[in-house]
């Protein structure tokens, strides 16, 4: 019998010994769960919503976006003032005296340079590499090191040890030395910081707010770095990003970091504004089942859930709007003041139903075409004219989609700038589709018409068609979606239409190769520019995987970057924009995304609904705690910046109004 | 004995390159980039051949040899022996930089995880996943023993029929299912213990229960049969005739005879379960090895899928073995 109880017994003491030895995450001030496990704290090379987010908190780049302001304005950061000279080309940071790293040691303009030589860096890998490359001479730099390490790699075989090894060195000192006589980017002194860029940029201010052109703590990082003798590359190694050695200039900085555990933030007392932050510690657990996170909310453990994916988030969204007809008079009314919605939903009656928010975000979901005259397999391709496009386009019932495939709140899109996110932006009308229509007159005209064009095209009988063949990836519901738009086109233009569902990664790769009829996409926004969606339609743009090539459209965005005056730039993009979604339809703007939160609008403030959803969780409160002022933080508007958060630096905000104007 | 130690201890060598070349040969077919997110930015050519480069991607050979060499230590022995690694040491400290952080078997960086490397994760996940699974074992033990001592007292009783329902329920039903309705149970609707998470002996008991059931029940099902072949054999007809009490008679020669194909189960059962499991890390949200053999593959992160892979191979291995050992420990019969 003691035999058989040996192993038992050893067993029960390897466990024992296992659990003493670990310990939970530790309550926090304010509690969330980002929207997936953070990749990387390396700024440069960051790319994934959540690792962005979790830097806002670390890092603080040049400006900052006023999140709170409805404009989400250009504020000062690190920066406390800066001017631009007359052609737009030359920008001059003044640092502020008081910036300072998490180990006390002064933020200087020469962190900046090292950081953003990383980002346009071929080695390092960043996603972001052509924010840097804006810079002059950084591309044409970025192209002589990518040649020059190519050309090394092939030739570093034949050599002995040694001398590879001082030939990878010497072609690193060369590429510094290149970069000093070729980028212009240089600091003045410790404080000033001068950035000339290729081309006048209006919207390069929002890009400095941009989390991936933040500082990095030269002295540790650089102690990471080391020229790799095989392929003659900067090999960044792991282990700065990691608490205890990471030094950040942001908000907060990072105390623990558990792998699929957890991560820890605590208030970061030498940044230059830590008594207007309002929380000491923030925890964020790592809970990747939809789930489990909307029941770490409703337990209690959890202040927000930043991406409610659960697929009841339809019965949520449903509640929520039940709530708001209860209430539809004071909704009204709110509303009528100008309030945000969060304020709104803090107004209304405590109600659990409230604590849900669907909001609308500076991302649209679309069809792509492929444009190319052959398809991959040799055949004609029918999309090649605009005409079929265009007849497709039409014939999409996109109300349906979003109302009883969706049903989570999307709005219907029509044009691939999200309308109202971009300041000073009137998006164009787009073409209009089946679900416009109000009678069934209409509706029938709108068939007609788009069978027409189908005619037009060399496809009078419908069976001359070739089958077409939508690829999406088999998650997050793109399936329902296929479906409802292939029965639309099996309806009304007659075709038949086949799924090819796939995996991510392998969809990916057809999407960039190319290799698809049509397919389901989108894309987010990552700046506050309509360029940042209509770049993607341009020829030649490493993202057009439409293939759409139009001298008219990419001469419209050519005229629009030498456009000075502001105004008159947004129109030629608006231009721009007419073309493609109303005319030549290289893709089918479908809806845009809705980012569903949850949280309690009574307990937590300082979020913000813009659709660029960019937060910046430092400025959050918790209402039912001691600390901090306790007022609910509601959105601005007009010249309202910064109010009472933040000490104004007034030269830097007219700079930055100034150039806005 | 130590003969077969020996033997087997050599032949996991052999076992685990072959084991390594399958998996690498499969993992390299994947279609896709491991180093492209695909909902993400792509970037340029030249940044995807640099990357590609540096991590070996751009040629099968030479990263088959290279992870090889760096996972089983060859190329740490071989640095050390040659000096250079005492050189690297000595270069970074006059230049004030830091030491390389070498790890004897060296199982590479994560391409999905960028800030960490594959030691570090299985190092993070391992100990989870080894605790959560013993005490799955041990209660999967206790109850599937006890369920088949009990079938098998009274076969074709109420208990048998009622155990075997038990069991085939506890193999049949998903843990996915089985351990949703256990946390509305115990953790919503009468909230007596915390619905997910880890660090506290309280949070383990919903995920090792789930866990433990189908072992249970298998367990449940060995026991039983072996039990009441047991009771009609001639030893135990020996020792009822020298008056020994019925409980004697069941734990000390009976439960003893039929315990044996139960422990060659928990050979790899316990290797499974230490190992983790995807569904059941995903309800409890259990920070343990099991979601990495899934998200590995899907994201083609191949240094990732290598490591978990080589790991798990280690363990079957050896724990066969450990199992071989207590089998001729227990019957020494047994040759």
């Amino acid at each position: 019998m003691i035999k058989l109880l040996a192993p038992v017994i050893v067993l029960a003491a390897l466990v024992a010994a296992v659990t003493l030895t670990d310990e939970p995450v530790p309550e926090a001030d304010f509690t969330f769960i980002n929207r997936g496990d953070v990749k990387t704290l390396d700024p440069q090379r960051m790319s994934w919503l959540q690792d962005l987010r979790i830097a806002r908190l670390l890092y603080e780049p040049l400006v900052r976006l006023d999140v709170l302001h409805e404009d989400y304005p250009p504020i000062p950061g690190v920066a406390r003032h800066w001017s631009v000279s007359d052609d737009g080309r030359t920008y001059t940071f003044f640092l502020r005296d008081d910036a300072a790293w998490s180990n006390g040691e002064p933020v200087t303009a020469d962190h900046f340079v090292y950081a953003w030589r990383r980002g346009m860096l071929p080695d390092l890998g960043a996603d972001y590499q052509t924010f840097f490359l804006l810079v002059e001479g950084a591309g044409d730099w970025a192209a002589w090191r990518s040649a020059a390490t190519t050309r090394f790699a092939a030739e570093s075989p034949g050599l002995a040890a040694p001398e590879r090894r001082r030939r990878a060195e010497a072609l690193w000192r060369e590429t510094l030395e290149r970069f000093d006589e070729s980028v212009a980017m240089r600091a003045v002194g410790d404080r000033t910081l001068e950035i000339t860029l290729e081309v006048p940029t209006p919207y390069f201010l929002d890009i400095c707010g941009f989390i991936s052109l933040c500082p990095v703590y030269e002295p540790v990082v650089s102690r990471y770095e080391r020229v790799d003798p095989t392929t003659g590359l900067l090999k960044q190694e792991l282990g700065w990003t990691k608490p205890g050695v990471c030094v950040t200039n942001g908000p907060f900085r990072l105390a623990k970091w558990r792998f699929k555990r957890e991560m820890f933030f605590e208030k970061n007392e030498h940044w230059w504004a830590a008594d207007t932050v309002a929380l000491d510690t923030i925890a964020v657990p790592s809970i990747e089942d939809p789930n489990a996170a909307v029941l770490a909310f409703e337990t209690g453990s959890v202040d927000w859930v930043s991406d409610v994916t659960v697929d009841y988030r339809i019965e949520l969204a449903r509640k929520k709007r039940e709530l708001y007809e209860e209430h539809a008079g004071l909704v009204a009314e709110l509303r009528a003041t100008g309030k945000d919605v969060f304020a709104i939903d803090a107004a209304l009656p405590d109600d659990p139903r409230k604590n849900f928010h669907v909001l609308p975000t500076f991302g649209t979901y679309w069809y792509n075409f492929n444009c190319q005259p052959r398809l991959p397999d040799g055949r004609a391709n029918p999309f090649h004219d605009a005409r079929v496009r265009r007849a497709f386009a039409m014939t999409v019932d996109k109300r349906s989609l979003v109302d009883e495939v969706l049903r989570v709140g999307n709005p219907v899109a029509r044009t691939i700038v999200p309308p109202g996110s971009v300041a000073g932006y009137d998006a164009p009308r787009g073409l209009g589709c089946v679900s416009d229509a109000e009678t069934d007159a209409e509706r029938e005209a709108i068939v007609a018409c788009a069978r027409g064009l189908l005619a037009d095209a060399g496809y009078a009988d419908p069976g001359s068609f070739p089958t077409v063949d939508i690829l999406f990836n088999k998650d997050a519901g793109h399936d329902l979606t296929a479906q409802a738009i292939a029965k639309n086109w099996q309806e009304h233009l007659g075709v038949s239409v086949t799924l090819a569902v796939k995996e991510i990664k392998v969809y990916a790769d057809d999407l960039k190769n190319s290799n698809f009829m049509i397919s389901r996409a989108g894309w987010f926004g990552d700046y506050a520019d309509p360029t940042t969606f209509l770049d993607l339609n341009a020829t030649g743009n490493g993202n057009n995987d439409r293939k759409y090539s139009s001298p008219e459209y990419d001469g419209l965005l050519a005229q629009a970057a030498a456009e000075p005056d502001p105004a008159r730039r947004l129109d030629i993009l608006e231009e721009a924009e007419r073309l493609a979604v109303e005319t030549d339809l290289p893709l089918i703007p479908l809806y845009h995304y809705v980012t569903p939160y949850l949280f309690d609008p009574d307990v937590v403030t300082g979020i913000n609904p813009h659709p660029r959803a960019t937060q910046d969780l430092y400025l959050v409160d918790i209402l039912t705690d001691t600390k901090g002022p306790n007022r609910l933080l509601e959105i601005r508007s007009g010249d309202d910046y910064e109010k009472g958060l933040l000490p104004a630096a007034s030269a830097g905000v007219a700079a930055a109004r100034e150039r806005s104007e | 004995m130590t003969g077969l130690v020996v033997r087997r201890l050599l032949q996991l060598p052999v076992i685990l390159l072959v084991i390594y070349t399958l998996t690498l040969l499969l993992a390299w077919a994947i279609p896709g980039n491991p180093l492209e997110n695909p909902e993400g930015r792509r970037p340029s050519a030249e940044v995807q051949e640099a990357l590609k480069r540096q991590y070996n991607l751009d040629s099968f050979p030479r990263f088959y040899l290279s992870y090889l060499s760096s996972a089983t230590g060859v190329s740490y022995a071989a640095d050390w022996l040659s000096g250079d690694l005492a050189a690297e040491r000595e270069e970074a400290e006059a230049l004030g930089v830091a030491p390389p952080r070498r790890a004897v078997f060296d199982l590479g960086p994560s391409l999905q995880y960028n800030d960490w490397t594959v030691n570090e994760i299985v190092a993070g996940a391992m100990p989870v996943s080894v605790s959560l699974g013993l005490v799955a074992v041990l209660l999967a033990l206790g109850l599937g023993v006890g369920a088949g001592v009990a079938g098998a007292v009274r076969p074709n009783s109420l208990i048998d029929l009622l155990t075997l329902v038990v069991a085939l329920v506890g193999i049949s039903l998903p843990s996915f299912v089985v351990g949703t309705l256990l946390l509305l149970a115990l953790g919503v609707l009468v909230p007596a213990l915390p619905v997910g998470g880890w660090g506290t002996l309280d949070r383990m008991v919903l995920p090792a229960v789930t866990l433990s059931l189908p072992f249970a029940a298998y367990i449940a099902r060995l026991t039983r049969i072996g039990l009441v072949e047991a009771m009609t054999a001639d030893y135990v007809r020996t020792a009822r005739a020298k008056g020994l009490s019925e409980r004697a008679v069941l734990v000390n020669h009976a439960l003893k005879n039929a315990f044996l194909p139960v422990l060659s189960y928990l050979g790899p059962a316990t290797a499974l379960a230490v190992t983790g499991s995807f569904v059941v890390e995903k309800v409890f949200v259990v920070p343990g090895m099991g979601q990495h053999f899934v998200n590995a593959v899907l994201n083609k992160d191949l240094f990732l899928i290598m490591g978990v892979v080589l790991i798990f191979a280690t363990l079957l291995v050896l724990m066969n073995l450990l199992v071989d050992v207590l089998y001729r420990w227990i019957d020494p019969r047994i040759e």
